[in-house]
């Protein structure tokens, strides 16, 4: 079991960064395959302001296929939303169905439209920071996303952007 | 002619008066310092919620017009507002952006608000109620009825909305001031307490009058595909755009088709109060305030303008304080689809006053803005920005087309045209 729920954790990870790829490189269709029929996202982070923790954005799985679907139809920020991750913590159940992780996270933006083009496409910043706090179902040799906060520790986001995080 | 000169590109637009702004009113340095003096220091201006100020001794900072500002609510809980200033060497008292006097801070005892860097302290009512070793300083030249904090008008109004104005002399209530602008959602928001459930802040380099441009016009909503299969009907069209006295206006409303975009639903279940059925009413008030109820869920944007090219918007938005937590979710993503960080409204929208402050900034030449769209005062009349550069224009004493003039009131449109069908021997 010990060496079962090392390989477990391996594969934890290997999917957390396999979803910044894909995330990164839009392809949405691989980060919903990877996702429980009752999977659920959403996007908090606590207000000092009013003193409430605040979620900005979320929805089951039907929303986040609804929400991609749709972004064509959109005008949309393009520059590019790239992830730096890093598994903190897995933690698999130990009947062996469930596990979950913590994952820091930043991610930058590197300016194409967004303002001036001229001036400012190339230009790198770091768009947020937070963390991933992600829960697994592990089915066999199956391991998918039950559900993923993405904790912001950045609440200044000016122009937000179209995609999920 | 099709593409123009640049002679052709400067030249007055064959319009009327106030059909057009100089872009210099959106990047102007003096325009701007103008404007803080004349305008935003002597209005009212709404600062937060009375939800976030829910027990006595709770407070919220903000600045207005630079000043920076202190909201507490006292043990007999009103709700007054001060300058968050120290009277004796000018430290800002307050740093955080929320929180409680109930407990004491390191410099100060619970239940005052005590500078840190000196440790004065004052009641929940600005009095000082402590000067650090004042006799061995001042012996009996300074007490503490000499150095209150200075206090500001403070009103809450209109949905439990805090209001303050700068002025001391400025003499109107906030309803007198609204001038009726604000009787449209009045029944809605005044039934029964309402509470944040949103919050967060851009900062965005463009003048903060391109943001209100954009939230009293509906013309752009080409830029918002929600909006185009949402609505895009007779009835959307025919939503009335109304000025009210001081250059505040509001918009009529209609039944949004929700279901005609995917993935979403109707906000049927979880109306406010008095409001039919996923209808949407918005109110623009003059300087820079929005109010916007969409069904469930109320989306309130308030600006501080930093420069001439930039501006902090907050946004926030609401429910009713009696929301079980199932229904408060629901209104949250409701909210959140179109108006969140991460919706579909609110992005495009910001994108847009980006790329008019990248053009218009400081420096940039001159441009003609036009507003000069006219579909009987309906959603698409451009009437609303219009009647706010009227307002703008009387209080600054500039002509917002030829801002380096004086204002010289124009008449009506109508009147316009016949005037100029009269010059042209028609």
């Amino acid at each position: 079991m010990a060496e079962n729920k090392h390989d477990l954790k391996e594969q934890v990870r290997e999917l957390i960064y396999n979803t910044c790829i894909h995330l990164d490189d839009h392809q949405w269709e691989h980060w919903h395959d990877n996702c429980a029929d009752n999977f659920n996202y959403a996007i908090r982070a606590f207000s000092p302001e009013v003193q409430a923790d605040i979620k900005y954005h979320g929805g089951d799985k039907e929303y986040m296929q609804s929400i991609t679907s749709m972004l064509s139809k959109h005008n949309s920020d393009q520059s590019p939303l790239r992830r730096h991750c890093t598994v903190y913590r897995v933690e698999i159940a130990a009947d062996g169905k469930s596990a979950a992780a913590i994952s820091s996270l930043a991610v930058y933006q590197t300016q194409l439209d967004g303002i001036n083009s001229h001036v400012d496409a190339g230009t790198t910043s770091v768009f947020l920071v937070g963390r991933y706090n992600d829960k697994f179902i592990i089915d066999g040799d199956s391991i998918k996303f039950e559900d993923r906060e993405v904790r912001l520790d950045t609440r200044r986001l000016d122009k937000g952007t179209h995609w999920p995080i | 002619m099709s593409s123009r000169n640049h002679d052709q590109w400067n030249a007055t637009p064959d319009l009327q008066q106030g059909e057009w702004v100089d872009s210099k009113i959106y990047s102007d340095e003096e325009i701007f310092e103008d404007e803080l003096k004349k305008i935003w220091s002597k209005t009212w201006i709404p600062v937060c919620h009375e939800s976030e100020l829910k027990e006595a001794y709770s407070f919220r900072t903000m600045t207005v017009a630079r000043e920076p500002v202190i909201v507490v609510r006292g043990k007999d809980m009103v709700v007054r507002a001060f300058l968050n200033v120290c009277p004796h060497r000018g430290n800002m008292i307050e740093r955080r952006p929320s929180g409680n006097y109930k407990r004491g801070t390191p410099s100060g005892t619970p239940k005052t608000m005590t500078c840190m860097f000196h440790a004065w302290s004052f009641d929940m009512k600005g009095k000082c109620v402590n000067i650090s070793r004042k006799a061995e300083g001042y012996q009996d030249r300074l007490n503490e009825s000499q150095v209150g904090l200075r206090e500001l008008k403070c009103e809450v109004y209109f949905g439990g909305f805090v209001w303050v104005s700068l002025n001391d002399d400025i003499g109107i209530t906030v309803e007198e001031f609204a001038a009726g602008s604000l009787d449209v959602l009045a029944p809605s928001l005044n039934e029964e307490p309402l509470e944040v459930f949103h919050y967060h802040k851009a900062i965005i380099p463009c003048n903060y009058k391109l943001w209100h441009d954009t939230n009293c016009e509906f013309y752009h909503d080409y830029l918002h595909y929600h909006n185009r299969i949402t609505g895009f009907n007779e009835a959307y069209f025919a939503r009335k755009n109304s000025g009210f006295d001081g250059g505040h206006i509001n918009v009529g409303s209609f039944e949004v088709q929700y279901d005609n975009y995917e993935g979403s639903h109707s906000r049927e279940e979880l109306s406010f109060p008095h409001l039919p059925p996923n209808h949407w009413y918005m109110i623009d008030m003059f300087p820079g305030v929005n109010f916007n109820l969409r069904g469930s869920a109320l989306r309130c944007d308030l600006m501080t303008p930093l420069g001439p090219n930039s501006v902090m918007i907050e946004f926030r938005g609401l429910g009713l304080a009696s929301d079980s937590k199932k229904d408060r979710q629901t209104r949250i993503d409701h909210h959140n689809s179109i108006w969140g960080p991460f919706g579909r409204n609110l992005h495009e929208d910001l994108l847009a006053v980006t790329g008019q402050g990248s053009s218009m900034h400081p420096m940039a030449e001159s441009r003609k803005i036009l507003h000069g769209r006219h579909e009987n005062e309906t959603i698409h009349d451009e009437n609303g920005m219009r009647h706010y550069y009227e307002e703008w224009g009387k209080l600054l004493n500039r002509s917002p087309s030829n801002p380096d003039e004086k204002f010289k009131p124009y008449p009506a449109f109508k009147e316009q045209e016949a005037q100029r069908a009269a010059a042209a021997g028609k």
